[in-house]
């Protein structure tokens, strides 16, 4: 008795064993992707601005976290750097902001009337701003000295001219300053 | 490749969803919100919204005017509030004119957007802007008064026969983008307006000067969020004259 | 052709006249904000031709475009004359009429709100009625491929739905579906606005329902080009489809995956917790894998035609490719342009990388490089492909249709790689103009003067095409094989059931949407606080 001889794979057969071999990979890569999204967001605490908050968009500058004399750069009672600021057609108040090196800093942001965005150049700030909410986005500066901050959203014909301004300051200058005054900025 | 794929294919979306979820609702949160329980940290992840605590504000030392701007804060005028409101502005035709247009260094009313005159007759009475004449003016209204009148001035004709004289100057062309001043007529009607701007064409090139050094050295301060002392404190005195001049149809 | 010709005409002659027209527009751009332009005087002039430019390339053209082919694929994969053409003629005006109407608003300066929208920022109700209508005459289309579909089935009950029309059907499902989200944005929160009824809009939730139409619309525009991969470039180099059966799960992993990912467009937005934005993460990663199965399966159809035809060698087959041929040419500029842009898409896919360059120039480059680059030249290659069989026409030299498919490639990587490395400078989008002696600015400045030149290349192409097709009227009539599309390697009359049908694809579609947008949405109607003042575009004077 003679074991039946195996009968050679049909060419539909070669091409679905390849095809499948194919859709392993690449699922494989997509999965490593994945883990590396995961990782840096575990370690690296590298994460979406990930709470919703929502403020009254119309009485920013009446009560709250908002209001003019509260913008600006300040430390909270906790002793964290927080800079506050508000977006409108068509800048930033405070349009200069004053921020210490090397320690994290929180930004409180909002917009007062339509969508708005921000970006500090050559850093890892990149927020948008929509009325009615609050954005809150927390970085460390790597190196004292001047940076600019564009809004980066449509927001109406003045859009083009909405650039602020960022001053790093060394911690130790931006402590003095503190302590003379609640709320900072370089207006 | 057999006839299972459908059913394969529903587990193998439902598992990605459960994974997704472990992750971004679970996992992630609990690492990144640590100071709070489970629940807490789950809301946040899923967009609940809430509050982040600790960044209350500090009692408020100064505000630039308590009125809140939305498209509600003035009806649509009718015809009897604009008759009554030209028999209030018969006091003040004094400085502004039989027609809303000045013969002094005050501002025109004729056709003024409503809501720009109505929240500076509220600023004035506030006390949030001051002018020794207008505050003791605007004391006299009541917050009726105040919308007829701005209904009066608005349905006004402006200046007849206002031109523009020449090229706008840069600052008022293209603002100054670095220094974060806007085109004026972005805001102030020219090429588009936003609420409560007021239109400046034709307005006395003397009084724009004024209000532009008073909202730069901080003098005036009755615009929300500080929006045009912000620009003006930017702009150069040569800018401040060159705009002033240039709205007001002249060089 | 069938019944089809002159409904496939019309809609391909409206799409490329009003593609020429916004090509011009979209040139006039790069020039002006560039430094070999002074400053606008008036920058809305500015946002207006970006509003109509992006309202014809993103709305008007790509639509048009996939509605013609997808009539074309019906008649000739399912033989028959499409029922309802004179529905499908009423589709078309539909969409002319939304093109012009929304055209003339935009060109008076009453809706410079771009073609996103972006509430609060609202323009004239006409335009968005305009671009419902557009909207409306496509799901007709969609309509129409179904019961075309139906009758087909009808008369062969069991029978494999042939893989043309299959693809073609499952797009069409995924843009039926993704265009709800700027349907209800429109209907519900602008319209109510621009109409008087309401004075103010929650922006937030605006941008969530946008986004809901935002990527998949991507993918609408790309399944014709992914369609004639499949089915237009093996029958073209003389070989056959490597895999009936891949292609089909390609097309329906689109359509459950493409759709319920949008919200990797508001990563950086705070309106959106973060455990949503990682589901969309994670199902935007599962939306590469089509693109990825796709490549194996044309090149491996490529390497058939190549090795028939003597090629040797693990990658030296590819000079045996009937390179002479466009088909082939526009297959191959679309492959290196896809190639580019996926990796940049890869960057904009995880909420890591793209905070590095979200609203950045780079966003610009890569869809344009995605978009204009890999799909359009695509759109090309289909039109020239139908072209004897619509106009009755040929080509004419086929040496000028390869220039002007090298002009559209050249042309498209000085425009968009110089674009994504001013993003990467950090220079911010949809400014009117720049001031490019500020630090912050002078190092983009090449850039743009690259795309500048890039973009008129694009233009000579653009127009180049036009010119091909339209000089070919006057030559003789011929009478053109009848048309058809590739092959499978290997046909077999059956199919796995899942593949032959949409069901559980519809199913899981609507699953996904309901887990990864239900509670964003819901939450956010609810809260009263955040609807805040509408901003009334063109009201100046």
């Amino acid at each position: 008795m003679s074991t039946p001889a195996q009968s050679a794979p049909t060419s539909a057969e070669v091409s679905e064993r390849i095809e499948t071999r194919w859709a392993i990979v690449m699922f494989a890569l997509v999965v490593m992707l994945l883990a590396i999204v995961v990782y840096t967001g575990v370690h690296w605490a590298s994460m979406p601005p990930s709470r919703v908050e929502v403020v009254d968009a119309n009485t920013l500058h009446l009560a709250g976290e908002f209001v003019e004399s509260n913008l600006g750069t300040g430390i909270d009672p906790r002793g964290n750097v927080t800079v506050h600021m508000v977006a409108e057609q068509y800048a930033f108040h405070p349009h200069c902001v004053v921020v210490p090196d090397g320690v994290p800093v929180t930004f409180r942001a909002t917009s007062g009337d339509v969508v708005h965005g921000f970006l500090i150049i050559g850093t890892n700030v990149n927020s948008m701003l929509v009325p009615g909410y609050v954005s809150t986005f927390i970085t460390t500066f790597n190196g004292v000295g001047e940076r600019t901050m564009p809004c980066h959203e449509f927001c109406g014909v003045g859009h083009a001219a909405m650039w602020a301004k960022v001053k790093v300051v060394p911690l130790a200058t931006f402590e003095e300053m503190a302590r003379k005054s609640g709320r900072l900025s370089c207006v | 490749m057999n006839d299972n794929l459908g059913k394969w294919a529903v587990l193998a979306v439902v598992a990605m969803m459960l994974v997704g979820g472990v992750i971004g609702f679970v996992w992630l949160p609990r690492v990144v919100y640590s100071d709070q329980g489970f629940f807490a940290a789950w809301c946040s992840a899923l967009g609940v919204p809430r509050s982040w605590a600790a960044f209350g504000a500090r009692p408020v030392a100064k505000i630039s005017s308590d009125v809140v701007i939305t498209h509600e804060l003035l009806e649509p005028a009718r015809p009897a509030d604009v008759g009554h409101g030209a028999t209030l502005a018969l006091r003040c035709t004094m400085c502004h004119g039989p027609t809303g247009i000045s013969y002094a260094n005050s501002p025109n009313l004729a056709g003024q957007y409503a809501v720009v005159i109505y929240k500076q007759l509220r600023d004035y009475k506030s006390g949030m802007r001051a002018n020794a004449i207008m505050s003791e003016m605007a004391r006299s209204l009541s917050d009726t008064d105040m919308r007829e009148v701005a209904d009066y001035y608005a349905s006004l004709p402006r200046p007849a026969g206002f031109q523009l004289t020449g090229a706008a100057p840069a600052v008022v062309k293209w603002g100054a983008p670095m220094r974060n001043i806007a085109p004026c007529g972005s805001c102030h009607g020219d090429i588009d307006h936003t609420l409560a701007s007021p239109w400046l064409k034709g307005e006395p090139r003397a009084y724009l000067r004024a209000e532009l050094t008073a909202f730069a050295s901080d003098q005036r301060h009755n615009d929300i969020n500080a929006q045009m002392r912000a620009i003006a404190d930017r702009m150069t005195p040569e800018e401040i004259d060159q705009a002033a001049a240039y709205y007001a149809g002249e060089h | 052709m069938y019944n089809v010709r002159r409904l496939v005409l019309a809609h391909f002659g409206f799409a490329f006249g009003a593609f020429a027209l916004a090509l011009l527009l979209g040139e006039w751009q790069m020039i002006v904000r560039s430094p070999l332009h002074g400053w606008l005087d008036n920058p809305e002039h500015y946002y207006r031709s970006v509003t109509a430019h992006g309202t014809v390339m993103g709305y008007v053209f790509p639509t048009l475009v996939a509605m013609g082919f997808g009539y074309a694929i019906s008649v000739v994969t399912l033989n028959r004359n499409l029922v309802g053409l004179r529905t499908a003629w009423i589709a078309f005006w539909m969409v002319v009429v939304g093109t012009v109407l929304a055209a003339v608003i935009v060109a008076s300066g009453h809706a410079s709100v771009l073609y996103s929208f972006y509430p609060p920022l609202v323009g004239n109700a006409l335009y968005y009625i305009g671009v419902a209508l557009i909207v409306v005459g496509s799901w007709v289309w969609v309509a129409l491929l179904t019961i075309n579909l139906a009758a087909w089935r009808k008369d062969n009950p069991g029978k494999k739905v042939p893989f043309t029309m299959y693809a073609n059907v499952a797009g069409s499902y995924l843009w039926g579906w993704t265009a709800v989200g700027v349907v209800l944005e429109i209907l519900f929160q602008i319209l109510p606005v621009a109409l008087g009824f309401k004075t103010t809009v929650d922006a937030g939730l605006a941008r969530v329902l946008f986004s809901w139409t935002l990527h998949a619309i991507v993918y609408f525009w790309l399944i014709p080009a992914y369609i004639a991969y499949y089915t237009i470039l093996p029958r073209a180099i003389g070989s056959r489809l490597y895999s009936d059966t891949m292609g089909r799960l390609a097309f329906v992993l689109f359509l459950v995956f493409a759709m319920p990912i949008g919200i990797h467009h508001l990563y950086d937005d705070p309106m959106v917790g973060s455990g949503i934005k990682m589901m969309h993460g994670v199902f935007t990663a599962m939306v590469t894998v089509p693109t990825l199965l796709t490549i194996f399966t044309i090149a491996a159809s490529a390497e058939l035609a190549a090795r028939q035809r003597g090629g040797r060698g693990l990658l030296g087959w590819v000079k045996a490719l009937p390179w002479e041929n466009p088909v082939m040419l526009g297959v191959a500029f679309s492959f290196v342009m896809l190639g580019f842009g996926g990796a940049g898409g890869l960057i904009n896919m995880t909420y890591q990388t793209d905070s590095t360059i979200h609203n950045t120039q780079w966003i610009t480059g890569h869809f344009h490089l995605i978009f204009p680059g890999a799909i359009v030249i695509m759109y090309f290659v289909i039109v020239y492909d139908l072209w004897p069989a619509l106009a009755g026409r040929a080509l004419g030299s086929l040496a000028l249709v390869r220039t002007q498919l090298w002009l559209w490639f050249v042309g498209m990587m000085i425009l968009t790689i110089p674009w994504h490395i001013a993003g990467l400078y950090g220079m911010p989008r949809r400014m009117a103009y720049y001031d490019y002696t500020a630090p912050a600015l002078a190092p983009d400045a090449w850039t743009v003067d690259a795309s500048v030149l890039g973009g008129a290349l694009v233009v000579i192409s653009g127009f180049l095409f036009v010119y091909i097709l339209l000089s070919s009227l006057r030559r003789e009539r011929i009478a053109p094989p009848a048309y058809r599309f590739s092959e499978a390697l290997h046909e077999s009359p059956v199919v796995p059931r899942a593949l032959n049908g949409f069901a559980v694809w519809l199913a899981l579609m609507f699953t996904l949407t309901l887990v990864n947008y239900g509670f964003p949405i819901w939450e956010l109607r609810k809260i009263p606080t955040t609807s805040v003042p509408a901003v009334y575009v063109g009201g100046g004077q």
